[in-house]
Formats: structure tokens, C-alpha cells, sequence
């Protein structure tokens, strides 16, 4: 019965935490020489990784890092999945008692929390960004090299992602709206129950079609379904509803706010763009990063850690720059793991696809660094 | 936008950290630090405060003559605490880094509802280290909910708890979770139990004690 009730949870409410007990799993048979892979606390995120490597054979070490039951992404953009965590999880398992090796495979999406070359220098261990989807660990491990292959480190968004996405921004924005829309039963009684049949299917639809839906922006990509939406139910209403002009026109208009609204919720569910109030609002590109050629080593951090593949190398040069602006999600993962702090950036303005550093005044990480830039550093015992 | 509502109610602020744990401790908190400050720590002796939060214990602390090293997790924290007991030292650092400290060089570490917040290998851990850290005859200090150990006490407990974690959280969005038999645990890591104060029907305890 509990099993159920958390199953159910878990299907349409995984935008709240749901920690696991943090500590060392053993997948399959690991020996001395079994990799070592670190993931978040978060339930779901556990179970997928668990089953992904059981379904392709690997044998390995697993460290479920304490992040207060929220994934990998999240956590780090809030600073609860850091090189302190990895650290503490590195200590408290005793797995450097347990494999003869050293290579430590973190997940390249908590690359916004985790600095690779802080915890480079304050353990003994060789930590490098595996790939963004667990899907791909198998080919990155036979791979056997420290780098992951450039497509291995763009997050996707598939049809069954977007699905499950879609099903959990519909359950979101009815859990948002039940109250308000109970309260007009009072004048309308029908209307709150037929707006949450509008909005889940609505809520689906538009994740499952987002890449095909006409518009730039999320709430332009609402509205273009929702004029499809309209228009089907104006054909509908014509030859079986038989209602007044007025009511059409107050239905048409509320499906249209519906799937606004909706659309402009899309992007905080998706990997792949940036919740940005300006830039959703008044149009502009708000969000700026950029290299600063004297400072950057070469050292392809940037690129590695970088889920939507916004820098490049310059052939000349060799240096890296910003080739895809429109891509970045402002997630800060290149800034925090920038050796030379070569990047800069705009990001402080409140600018993320993160729901959590959307509101926490930019990206914890981005923060924290410049911070250490302005010398406010808290004495150290 | 759902997902930005969500997440303003909850986002964490070290005044609506205080506000939550004064609510799940029934104001006992306060009375908890005051004692700690006044019977369990000896006058200017060096005291290490794992998890100092808003630094309320500390300021307490320095003003019996202590020395305090507070440490935390969260920066914000910090830099409250830094405000409000401007004497102590405080360092960003995680319960699990005590262990870069030097050895016997504390005679107290207190820690108030903190080992609540870590997980068991992580509890572990630190016990482990703290032994180290302490000076012969130092104590370790530890204020936190605890499941009590008598039946009719958890029964009471569950009942009185659980509604005021609902509400802690509705009002403060805090969430902590209460350490199971916690004094067998320390003595699984080598400590002798000095003395205990129960508070609430036993789910708050103050426990003092040594390494054998």
C-alpha cells in the first residue's frame, strides 16, 4: 500500500525532493577495478541508474551522494551537490578501501556544483564528467578514455522524456489552479473540473509537440497550440454545442490564457532552455556569456561540461569560444569549472532554466565564485 | 511558474531556519542552548561547534570566555553568524571535514540539531572523528530530536510530533529527522554517556559524553 501511494507520488510529483538513504551500492559483482560512479539522492534518479546499469551488464561501484533527496541538476545549481559532497561521500563510504584505482566518474549534469579541480586537489582522486544520460555510460566506459564523446555530453529531450514531463507540468499547473478555480464554482460550477480536463491534455500535448509547435519562446509555443485547440473546439461547438456567441468567446479566451500560461511553464520542465522572465516577456536575449580569449588555457572544461554545446574551439586560435549563445542555459557549470575564470557573464540577473537558481539570485555556484573574487573570503581555522 | 511557486515557498532563509526549529522545539531550544552555555561547557575553555547555523549557541558561548570555532555547511548561515557573535571564528566546512582539524585540540564540540540532518554513514563518520579531535576528557555535546526509548514516550511522541512537523513545515518549510537510539549509537563508537536531559516527552535530549 505505501509502495503504491509513493509509486504514485513519484509518477506526477517529481518536481518535489524524495530522498533515498545516501551510501555505497554495489551493482552487479564490482572487483578492484570496477568504476566508481557518483549520483544525487533522489529517488527516481537511483532506481533509473540502478536499472540502466543492471539492463547493460555493468559492474560497478555506486556512491549516492547526500543531496537532500534533489537531482543531480538541481542540486547543483543549488549547492547541495558540491566537491563537499562528493568528498563527504567519498569519506563516509569507504570506497578508497575498496578499489585499487583511483578514476571517479561524476555525473557531467551536477557540473553547476561540482568544481572537478577543487576536488582534483583536495582528494586523492582522478575525477572526470561522465555523460549527460546514463544510457550512454556504456559506450563511454568501453570508450575507455577520461573524455566523453561530444554527443554523449548534449542532453536530449525524447519523446518518452517529454511525455513524462508533459504528464507532470499538467499535474503542477491543476495542483497551481485547483484553489482559484474552486473558488469560481460558486458563479460557474462546471468550470473547474472542465478546466483541469483542459489543462492536463493541453499540458501533454504541449511538451509532446514542443518541438514542432510555431514560436521562439515557451508562451508563444502555448498560444500556437492553443489557436489549434480553439479552432477544433469552434468547429466542434458550430455543429454540436449549441451555445450562446458569448460563451464560445469566453471559452475560446480562457483556452487561449490556459495554454499561455502552460507554454510559459514549459521550459522549466525541459533540459534544454532557460526560464527567463525578461526574455519571455519583452523578447530580448538576456542572457550573455562569454570567453575571454587572453585568460583561456585550452583546457576544454568548458566544453565538457556544457549540456546544450555552446562553445567551441576556434581553429585558429585554439582557443575556446562561445559559438551557440542562443543555446545557453545560464546553468553556470562552465563558469564554476573554469580553472583561469576566463568566462564571463550576465547570469546574476536571476537568469536559469533552474527553477531553484531562477530564484535564488542567479546560480549558487556563479555566486559563491564571485564572491571568492571579491576577497570576502571567511577566515579558515 | 508552478515550478517557481514551488520552489520560493521552498527556498531556505537562516531567519525562517531559526523560526521553523523554534516551532518544532516548542521554544525548548532556546532553554537547550542556554544550559548547554551555562552548566555543560566549562569557563574559556575552546569549544567546536559543528553545524553553528545563525550562531546563537556561539554568542552564548563566547560570552562564558569561550573560544568558538563554529563550522557550516550553508554560507548564508555563516554569514549570519559572523553577525551575530562577531568573537567566534567560523569556516565553510561539512560535519564529514572535521577530520582535516588538528587532533586534541578541542575540550567541547557541541552540536545542536545537526546529526538529525546527517546520514547514518555520515553520523558514523563524524563520531568517529570527533573522538579524535577532542582533548583527553573533553566532551562531546549533542542537542537533537531524538525517537524516544520507552513505549508509552513514542506514543506520545508520534502524536505530538508528527502534527508539529506538519505545521514547521507548512509555516517554515524546515524538515529534520529524528535520530533513533542515539546513546547506543555512541557507545557503538566508543563514547560513555555522562549525562542526558529529556525534553518534550523525550523526543528533544541533551546528551553528554566522553570517549572512553
Amino acid at each position: 500500500m505505501w509502495d503504491l501511494l509513493k509509486d504514485f507520488w513519484l509518477l506526477f510529483g517529481r518536481l518535489f525532493p524524495f530522498p533515498v538513504e545516501p551510501g555505497l551500492r554495489k551493482v552487479g559483482d564490482p572487483d578492484r577495478s570496477s568504476p566508481v560512479l557518483v549520483t544525487c539522492n533522489f529517488e527516481l534518479t537511483v532506481r533509473e541508474v540502478l536499472s540502466t546499469l543492471k539492463r547493460d551488464g555493468i559492474d560497478a561501484w555506486l556512491l549516492v551522494a547526500p543531496t537532500k533527496g534533489v537531482n543531480a541538476w538541481c542540486a547543483g545549481g543549488a549547492g547541495d551537490f558540491t566537491a563537499d559532497t562528493v568528498i563527504s561521500i567519498i569519506k563516509t563510504s569507504g570506497i578508497s578501501k575498496l578499489v585499487d584505482h583511483r578514476r571517479l566518474i561524476l555525473p557531467q549534469l551536477a557540473a553547476n556544483g561540482i568544481n572537478i579541480w577543487d576536488l582534483r586537489d583536495r582528494t586523492d582522486w582522478r575525477p572526470r564528467f561522465g555523460p549527460a544520460h546514463i544510457k550512454d555510460l556504456k559506450a563511454y566506459l568501453e570508450r575507455n578514455k577520461t573524455l566523453t564523446e561530444r554527443k554523449h555530453r548534449l542532453v536530449d529531450f525524447s519523446v518518452k522524456d517529454r511525455f513524462v514531463m508533459g504528464t507532470n507540468l499538467g499535474f503542477n499547473v491543476c495542483l497551481l489552479l485547483i484553489l482559484p478555480l474552486l473558488a469560481t464554482s460558486y458563479w460557474i460550477p462546471s468550470l473547474w473540473w472542465k478546466s483541469l480536463l483542459l489543462m492536463f491534455p493541453l499540458s501533454v500535448a504541449c511538451s509532446l509537440l514542443v518541438f514542432w509547435l510555431p514560436g521562439k519562446v515557451g508562451v508563444q509555443k502555448g498560444l500556437s497550440l492553443g489557436l489549434i485547440v480553439a479552432a477544433i473546439f469552434v468547429v466542434w461547438a458550430h455543429f454540436f454545442g449549441g451555445m450562446t456567441p458569448w460563451a464560445l468567446i469566453a471559452w475560446v479566451g480562457w483556452i487561449l490564457l490556459v495554454s499561455a500560461f502552460v507554454g510559459y511553464d514549459m521550459p522549466s520542465w525541459s533540459p534544454l532552455w532557460r526560464q527567463d522572465l525578461k526574455e519571455l516577456l519583452l523578447g530580448v536575449n538576456n542572457t550573455h556569456v562569454e570567453v575571454v580569449p587572453d585568460k583561456c588555457i585550452t583546457c576544454h572544461m568548458c566544453d565538457v561540461v556544457c549540456p546544450t554545446g555552446v562553445f567551441g574551439r576556434n581553429p585558429e586560435t585554439n582557443k575556446y569560444e562561445v559559438v551557440n549563445l542562443d543555446a545557453c542555459e545560464a546553468c553556470g557549470a562552465c563558469i564554476e569549472n573554469c580553472p583561469t575564470d576566463a568566462i564571463v557573464n550576465n547570469f546574476r540577473e536571476g537568469v536559469c532554466s533552474c527553477p531553484t537558481c531562477f530564484i535564488i539570485d542567479g546560480v549558487s555556484s556563479v555566486k559563491s565564485k564571485l564572491d571568492q573574487q571579491k576577497n570576502s573570503k571567511l577566515p579558515i581555522i | 511558474m508552478s515550478t517557481t511557486v514551488y520552489m520560493k515557498l521552498l527556498e531556505q532563509t537562516p531567519e525562517k531556519y531559526d523560526r521553523g526549529m523554534r516551532i518544532l522545539t516548542l521554544g525548548r531550544i532556546d532553554d537547550i542552548k542556554q544550559h548547554i552555555a551555562e552548566t555543560c561547557v566549562k569557563r574559556n575553555s575552546k569549544v567546536l561547534e559543528i553545524g553553528c547555523g545563525t550562531g546563537k549557541l556561539a554568542a552564548l558561548l563566547v560570552q562564558q570566555g569561550c573560544d568558538v570555532y563554529g563550522i557550516d555547511i550553508s554560507k548564508p548561515m555563516l554569514e549570519v553568524a559572523s553577525t551575530n557573535a562577531p568573537q567566534a571564528q567560523f569556516a565553510h566546512m561539512a560535519a564529514t571535514q572535521i577530520d582535516e582539524l588538528e587532533e586534541a585540540c578541542f575540550d567541547h564540540i557541541v552540536s545542536t540539531l545537526v546529526f538529525s540532518e546527517l546520514s547514518k554513514d555520515e553520523l558514523d563518520y563524524v563520531l568517529d572523528d570527533a573522538r579524535r579531535v577532542l582533548k583527553p576528557g573533553g566532551t562531546l555535546i549533542v542537542a537533537d530530536e531524538m525517537v524516544p526509548s520507552r513505549w508509552w514516550q513514542r506514543l506520545v511522541f508520534y502524536f505530538v510530533r508528527l502534527p508539529l512537523a506538519a505545521l514547521t513545515f507548512l509555516l517554515t518549510q524546515n524538515t529534520t529527522h529524528a535520530l533513533r537510539s542515539f546513546e547506543a549509537r555512541l557507545e557503538q563508537a566508543g563514547y560513555r554517556v555522562r549525562s542526558t536531559r529529556q525534553y518534550l516527552f523525550g523526543s528533544l535530549g541533551l546528551v553528554v559524553s566522553e570517549p572512553v
